[in-house]
């Protein structure tokens, strides 16, 4: 943990200076260091009053730099016009480097005064821990201390650690990263943060596991695949005190492509497919979540009546119509033969407009737009069969569940991304889950809660988490690129707030004003594997290193595990059988499946899928059904025409 | 930091108490802030000076880049004093003379290798009261006594007083002059604020040259004196030198730093001292071109910028913030205290 054998013989770095212009308060104090130093932004120094009665920590947040030139003119003249002249000079000019630092704490507490104006030294890893208050949580009986990184300056190091009763709940919980895509930062933190949970979680807080969604590229693909560190990656992971092996326990999920058979991610390469799941909902479970799928338009209060009505009294109930027809209906092909049946009835009958108290525009509306949904989501949303879902009740602890949505209509995103997280917290609500928290982490915050645009379904989900969901056990973690253009409540409900490097016009935004100009280039300029973190213990914002996540990149590892290509229709039931019973005989699934429709084929699958039968190509050929042979069609003779067309133009 | 090889360190408040046994004893307290540290006074008379080179004043143009030393130090000095007491109409002062050399490192900084830093009181001892004069001699500070004849009022008592402040500070100086060829290094020189002829230990030395930049000794009449007065830039003269007036010897010259044209005739314009010795008159060019480079850093918006070479600046600068803080204070009368 803190390392206390760097507490030894200590050189001040630099002297608290103050002056009538630049006093020091109890809030902020100056100090100058030698021109060459190892302060700089960021850094925590601790200031001793040299009687022993007071010690001030600070973070520093901004530096300046002068020479004894009163006019810049001067140093022209006096190299009479040429820069080159001017490093010529025999003497370099008096120099000052004077830093402002914002105060962290101070020892004792009270009486509050200005800090005094004694010697500045950096900050050893008793002093971190002292400075950010990490010592209520990091030591004791029940320490709750989650390393977050390493900060270092000065040439000490010193861990960082988050309090998992602000991170993971109850006292306050979520985090929200932002930083300019592309430099490997956001997916990477959160990769590593997710690690340091795992490995250092207290046992007496309970189990935890963690669903992420995939929704660019292969980011989180291969999260169970060893990455490259080098060895200064595994010198910050042992300082840290965290395994740097890949996640030991991945579940992966993915809906099918169009054709039903293929899986929609980039995990498909033969070595890694195997693991992955497929994603596939039917009708209730889609039903249950129709507002995200119909537009803001669509939710007037009459389709709602009506979507309400589906769900009450006919998805899977026994329905007689008022023609006399039988419906139960289980899946959208079950839906299209009952709406089928009502247009028929209602044109037979002559009542054109009503039924059940409903309009038929209002059925019309609704039948397009939930029977849109299997077109557009296809694959994930099956029109007939069963579906396949995350193992609710299940979880485990420690595990991570991926839900691969990359390459999903953003319609199909919205619909998995509220239904997965809205099935977290029932079962986190009953205690029904299998654990008793669960980090929900989405990228790309600013699409699913935008500052701006209209108040979906999904939006008015992520702020209920933000604002409830620490107690339930339900944590969400977010990240962006313009933390700007996210919500401010589910910004402002993130107990912790991790950025890396930032664009400079984001910056400029008023959510950026209370840091100083130093911390904004810094924040402008920091490089990969580095972040600034607010965490409610800090009074100030700290900069710490984490080192590079333990897991195989999404680009490395597409490039190791190539995605294969789509494969006949054929053989994709063959891989899906295999996954379920490697001994089923590729030649006999090839046969059975020949000539058959595609429809039946894909029902069968997800039967079998289901039931996972001891004997699954048996209970595939059963549910396929037996092969109805159609009659051979017969070429239909066509009569030459009487006057054939002439080549003649008139 | 570690005082180097000088007194400074006695200086802090163990003095406070002077001050107080002089008020108890009677003396009424006061504070007035004279002008402090000016350049030092530059004295000649024509007669008795000796021509080096040429058999006339000449002029000779100095290419900047001939030659610069390897190793540097330069030395100054640095006074300054307040009136803290009168008995009767006796002033009583209280001073602080330092000096200090600070060698340029090889990253052209500078640092100091010697300082020395004094407290003294000043005044009429013999003019003063028994009972003051009993407090003050048993106080123990340093005292320099103000011979009698300096004796008058205020304007000339306090003028008296300060061409003692001066010679006590040149004392110093010498001191810190001692000092330094002991840590020099074998290419080492060393620039003196003032007249050399003023440091019996510097002025035979090889390697030690003073700048005076206030040349207000009158060496030469005629010709000779306009070709020294109007200089053109970047020229010195034939080097000389003047009549014996401290410890030793020296040679001299004058050097143009900057054009005096549009300007005045002194602008600009020192007079280097150096030892009298065979090589200096050979020297003369180099050590012109190596001052000539010393032009920069400006000591703007010092009025004194264009004859204070930066690193004498530093020096001045580096003493007077070492200064003790009863002398940093900012002069001002004290307010009548009201009638109880």
């Amino acid at each position: 943990m803190i390392d206390r054998a760097a507490e030894g013989a200590r050189v001040p770095v630099g002297r608290v200076v103050a002056t009538e212009v630049k006093p020091a308060t109890p809030q902020h104090f100056h100090f100058w260091t030698a021109v060459d130093t190892t302060i700089g932004i960021g850094a925590i120094v601790r200031v001793e009053d040299g009687r022993g009665e007071r010690v001030v920590y600070g973070v520093v947040t901004d530096g300046f730099a002068y020479s004894d030139l009163a006019s810049p003119l001067y140093d022209v003249v006096g190299a009479e016009g040429d820069p080159a002249r001017a490093a010529e000079s025999p003497t370099t000019r008096q120099e000052v480097r004077l830093w402002t630092a914002a105060v962290l704490r101070q020892e004792p507490a009270e009486p509050l005064q200005p800090v005094p104006l004694g010697a500045v030294y950096v900050a050893t890893d008793a002093d971190v821990a002292q400075a950010l208050r990490m010592d209520a949580y990091v030591t004791g009986d029940r320490p709750t201390g989650i390393p977050v990184g390493l900060y270092s300056a000065g040439g000490l190091e010193a861990p960082v650690y988050l309090d998992a009763d602000f991170l993971l709940g109850p006292e306050a919980a979520h985090l929200n990263i932002s930083g300019v895509s592309g430099l490997a930062t956001k997916t990477s933190a959160v990769e590593f943060l997710l690690a340091s949970i795992f490995e250092h979680y207290p046992e007496h807080k309970g189990s935890i596991a963690a669903v992420c969604f995939n929704v660019k590229g292969p980011d989180l693909c291969y999260l169970d695949q060893p990455g490259a560190l080098d060895e200064e990656d595994l010198r910050r992971y042992a300082r840290l005190d965290v395994p740097a092996e890949p996640f030991p326990r991945v579940r992966y999920f993915a809906p099918f492509k169009a054709d039903g058979v293929n899986l929609n991610t980039l995990r498909t390469h033969p070595d890694l497919v195997g693991d992955v799941q497929p994603l596939v909902w039917g009708l209730p479970e889609v039903l249950q979540f129709a507002e995200v799928l119909l537009n803001r338009d669509d939710i007037d209060a009459k389709a709602d009546a009506f979507i309400d009505f589906l769900q009450d009294r006919v998805v899977e109930r026994s329905f007689t119509d008022e023609w006399g027809n039988h419906h139960r209906v289980t899946t959208f092909a079950d839906l299209e033969r009952l709406f089928r049946s009502v247009f028929d009835g209602l044109e037979q009958s002559g009542r054109a407009d009503m039924w059940r108290t409903h309009h038929i525009a209002t059925i019309r509306k609704v039948r397009n737009r939930l029977l849109n949904i299997s077109t557009r989501c296809k694959g994930l949303v099956t029109d007939d069969g069963a579906s396949s879902d995350l193992p609710w009740g299940e979880f485990e602890d420690r595990s991570v569940y991926v839900v691969d949505v990359a390459n999903v209509d953003p319609l199909g995103q919205d619909l998995v991304f509220a239904r997965v997280v809205s099935r977290l917290r029932e079962h986190l609500e009953r205690g029904e889950l299998g654990v008793r928290a669960v980090v929900v982490f989405a990228d790309e915050l600013n699409k699913y809660a935008p500052a701006d645009g209209p108040d979906t379904y999904v939006r008015k989900m992520l702020l209920d988490i933000s604002e409830r969901g620490r107690y339930l056990g339900l944590v969400l973690f977010g990240a962006e690129q313009f933390r700007s253009q996210v919500h401010r409540r589910v910004i402002g409900n993130a107990g912790t707030t991790l950025y890396g490097r930032m664009d400079m016009d984001e910056l400029a935004t008023p959510g950026y004003q209370v840091l100083s100009p130093a911390t904004k280039i810094k924040l402008a300029t920091m490089p990969v594997g580095e972040l600034m973190v607010r965490h409610p213990h800090f009074t100030q914002p700290v900069f710490v290193r984490f080192p590079r996540p333990s897991v195989l990149r999404g680009r490395d590892g597409a490039e190791r595990f190539p995605p294969a290509a789509d494969v006949p229709f054929d053989d994709a039931v063959v891989r899906q059988l295999s996954r379920l019973d490697r001994g089923v005989q590729p030649s006999r699934v090839k046969d059975l499946v020949a000539g058959r429709e595609a429809d039946d084929v894909r029902r069968a699958l997800a039967h079998v899928r289901h039931t996972r039968p001891a004997d699954v190509f048996a209970a595939f050929r059963r549910a396929l059904g037996e092969r109805v042979n159609t009659e051979p069609t017969v070429e239909r003779r066509t009569v030459a025409p009487l006057n054939p067309i002439s080549e003649e133009p008139y | 930091m570690a005082p180097r090889g000088s007194p400074v360190s006695e200086r802090r408040n163990d003095r406070l108490s002077w001050l107080d046994a002089v008020l108890a004893a009677g003396a009424t307290a006061a504070s007035f802030v004279p002008d402090t540290s000016p350049d030092s006074a530059d004295v000649g008379d024509p007669a008795g000076v000796e021509f080096v080179e040429d058999a006339t004043l000449e002029t000779h143009a100095i290419d900047e880049s001939a030659w610069r030393p390897r190793a540097t130090s330069f030395l100054d000095g640095f006074q300054s004093w307040r009136v803290v007491a009168y008995d009767r109409i006796v002033p009583v002062l209280r001073a602080w003379v330092a000096a200090g050399v600070r060698r340029r490192d090889a990253g052209r900084r500078l640092r100091t290798v010697h300082e020395i830093g004094h407290e003294l009181a000043i005044t009429f001892t013999d003019r003063l009261s028994p009972a003051v004069r009993s407090a003050l001699e048993a106080s123990g500070v340093p005292i320099v006594s103000i011979a009698d004849e300096g004796w008058g009022p205020p304007g000339a008592a306090l003028a008296a007083a300060r061409r003692a402040l001066e010679t006590a500070r040149v004392g110093v100086e010498r001191e810190a002059g001692k000092m330094w060829p002991k840590t020099a290094t074998e290419d080492e020189w060393l620039v003196v604020d003032g007249v050399l002829s003023d440091h019996a230990a510097l002025a035979a030395h090889a390697r030690a040259i003073g700048v005076v930049k206030n040349p207000g000794a009158r060496y030469f009449d005629g010709s000779d004196l306009e070709t020294a007065l109007t200089l053109p830039a970047e020229h010195r003269t034939s080097v000389f030198q003047p009549p014996a007036r401290g410890a030793a010897a020296v040679h001299s010259w004058y050097l143009r730093l900057w054009p005096w044209e549009g300007n005045d005739l002194l602008h600009g314009l020192v007079r280097v001292e150096a030892p009298a010795r065979r090589e200096t008159a050979e020297r003369a060019d180099a050590i012109s071109a190596w001052l000539l480079a010393e032009r920069a850093p400006l000591t703007l918006p010092d009025a004194r910028w264009h004859r204070l070479l930066y690193p004498l600046h530093d020096v001045e600068t580096y003493l007077r913030t070492r200064a003790p803080a009863f002398l940093r204070a900012e002069p001002a009368g004290r307010l009548p205290a009201r009638p109880a």
